[in-house]
């Protein structure tokens, strides 16, 4: 990989490129301050102004994107009390405090220098993990995919915020989506009822647009809490001096090691990295009587890990092609519009695309600093902006997006349908992330078990005989699968006591 | 309907749903193919859907949530609107559109300024119109009457 990188220089330092980047994280900021849009719906939003793109700067835009959106959630923890995207829900914590005794200009310089050293770092990993993940993924055929995507599903068990029956539902009803339409091996049309649009299945992107950005839209349409938006006093980022990380360099390295480590499990996300990483320095900062009341070390915590997960989340989805959680999932999906197929052969068979992507990500998160200095005074403003212009807004994006990807009135349709079902589930408190996930790895996962079947003539039990990676793999599954199991059983033994 | 029976109907109709889908795999000319048959995997998915969802009904029947109801006009109106907008933009265009749709939607939302409301439901589609349509050449759907928008 590193040997690619003069080669993925070339793809990264041009006007376009270096264009793309500066928007795109300009962007990301912007949209992932924004309450209530996230990560998710800010990578969506701007896909379709990446369809005239050429695959590299397509995609480092919406890295850019993602990366932006991810800092940007600190912008409104901050100033608001309010998380742009659910990883910033930890740094309300101090970052408020720190705001409401006029030091917000400061909360976010600290905020700004922990999100740039997580990114980087991810960055890092990503560029060494990746490559050797992919190298030992070559090796896989059929039934070791099969197992591989039986693993990728498990990490339904930890997107599924609350209810693990409602995820395990939630991934189901994604499975069968993923089988609508013609049968990948004999191409006969399945769960089509006649109508022909359906021949080649729900389109991906109007699905996840739908049941994330539009439900989202109609459940804060639903809601009757009213936003009270109250800007604290800003003038611009303050950066701290250095003599101010003295004592605070170690618990930066942890936070960092914890938020790379969990952006690799698949399915563990930004948010719960932000608050283990915030928890551990809680627990070991010599300042931790006053976290919670504006302390610097509960902001680094939350914000350098946060940033961390984000390179670590790509390492599965950009290997393996087992999206973690659903802003993977919604990657993945661009990805594939793009032409780009993650998994397995993805290293082989474009090299020096994937360093250029790699590389760029390095650039996006060394390039958080500047952007965040100079969009942050900005884009505070928006902040105030009421929620009706910014739903509406939202819903007009989503259709342009929709309608770019194939010009299909039917897919604007099944956005509009998905966008009600995901806010009649969501309101039952189910997860939409396993649903996507479903809907992402069911074919692979009905393609290799088929192939699988064929090659041993049917039999289950001579499926696994010969295949040592695929038993690991599939025990990996049952033992991530196990996990919530034994909490609740050792949680339930315990309370007596 | 109370909140409580709104999600307890809810999973109820996933079952129905799953059930009958399921219903589907069956008694097709193929379904003694084994792997090769369409139907193969969709009945092993469909199979735990509905396993899945009776564990969901039975949790619904023990549990006891306490969520706010809905304001359940003002989300009917967005969601009618919203329906209306996807399906007519392809068909009148995307400006003629979305203009009616940014106003209904402002106002249930309880904007009032009827400068602001206005503002940004012409001001937001049309500004799209004119980057996809004519900067970036990338075509938004047209209305019948004229070609710029």
């Amino acid at each position: 990989m590193i040997e690619l990188l003069p080669q993925a220089a070339s793809l990264i330092f041009t006007i376009e490129g270096i264009g793309v980047l500066v928007l795109g994280t300009m962007l990301g900021i912007i949209l992932g301050a924004l309450p209530g849009i996230g990560s998710t719906v800010a990578v969506a939003m701007i896909l379709p102004f990446t369809l005239t793109m050429s695959q590299a700067p397509a995609i480092l835009l919406l890295l850019a994107v993602y990366a932006g959106s991810v800092y940007g959630g600190s912008l409104s923890a901050i100033l608001i009390n309010t998380p742009g995207t659910p990883q910033s829900a930890a740094t309300c914590l101090d970052g408020y405090p720190m705001a409401q005794r006029g030091e917000a200009g400061l909360a976010l310089g600290w905020s700004t220098v922990a999100s740039m050293i997580g990114g980087l770092t991810s960055a890092v990993v990503l560029l060494l993990a990746a490559p050797q993940l992919a190298a030992l993924a070559l090796n896989f055929g059929p039934i070791e995919t099969f197992a591989l995507i039986l693993l990728g599903l498990t990490c339904i068990v930890s997107v599924s915020e609350g209810s693990l029956v409602k995820g395990l539902l939630a991934g189901g009803i994604g499975l069968f989506l993923g089988c609508v339409g013609g049968d990948p091996i004999t191409g006969e049309a399945r769960f089509t009822f006649g109508q022909f649009q359906l021949i080649s299945g729900f389109n991906l992107l109007a699905v996840v647009i739908g049941v994330f950005a539009l439900s989202e839209v109609l459940l804060r349409a639903a809601s009757r809490d009213e936003a009270d938006h109250g800007l604290v006093s800003f003038s611009g980022i303050v950066l701290p001096p250095l003599a101010a990380w003295r004592g605070r360099i170690k618990g930066l390295i942890k936070s960092v090691a914890i938020g790379n480590g969990i952006g690799i499990l698949p399915g563990t996300g930004a948010a719960t990295a932000a608050f283990i990483s915030y928890a551990e320095a809680q627990r070991s900062s010599p300042n931790r009587k006053n976290f919670g009341k504006g302390e610097p070390d509960g902001l680094i915590a939350s914000e350098s890990a946060n940033n961390a997960v984000t390179g670590g989340a790509l390492v599965p989805t950009m290997a393996l092609g087992i999206p973690g959680d659903a802003i993977t999932a919604v990657m993945l999906a661009t990805l594939t519009l793009h032409g780009v197929t993650p998994g397995i052969r993805l290293m082989a068979d474009n090299p020096v695309l994937i360093a250029a992507i790699f590389s760029g990500f390095f650039v996006i998160n060394l390039m958080l600093l500047p952007m965040g200095m100079l969009v942050a005074k900005g884009a505070a403003p928006l902040l105030r902006l009421r929620e009706g212009y910014m739903l509406v807004l939202i819903v007009l994006l989503c259709a342009v997006g929709v309608y770019f990807v194939r010009g299909n009135p039917f897919d604007l349709l099944v956005m509009g349908v998905a966008g009600i079902i995901g806010f009649v589930l969501r309101r039952q408190g189910m997860p939409m992330a396993p649903l996507v996930i479903g809907m992402v790895l069911g074919p692979t996962l009905e393609i290799s078990l088929r192939q699988g079947l064929i090659i041993t003539d049917g039999s289950f039990g001579e499926f696994f005989r010969g295949h040592p990676i695929a038993v690991v793999l599939v025990a990996l599954a049952i033992g991530m699968l196990s996990l919530p199991l034994i909490g609740a059983w050792r949680k339930k033994h315990a309370a007596p006591e | 309907m109370s909140v409580l029976t709104e999600r307890r109907v809810t999973s109820l109709v996933l079952l129905l749903v799953g059930a009958a889908l399921l219903s589907q795999t069956f008694g097709q000319a193929h379904s003694g193919l084994g792997a090769f048959s369409p139907m193969f995997f969709p009945r092993i998915v469909l199979g735990f859907w509905v396993a899945v969802a009776v564990l969901d009904i039975f949790a619904e029947l023990r549990d006891h949530h306490v969520v706010t109801r809905p304001r359940l006009l003002r989300v009917t109106v967005i969601a009618v609107a919203s329906l209306a907008f996807l399906v007519s933009m392809t068909r009148i265009g995307f400006f003629l559109a979305a203009a009616p749709f940014a106003v209904v939607a402002l106002v249930t939302l309880g904007l009032r300024n009827p400068l602001s409301i206005a503002g940004v439901a012409v001001g937001v589609p049309a500004a799209l119109v004119a980057l996809f349509n004519h900067v970036l050449t990338l075509p938004l759907p047209t209305s019948p009457f004229a070609w710029w928008f």
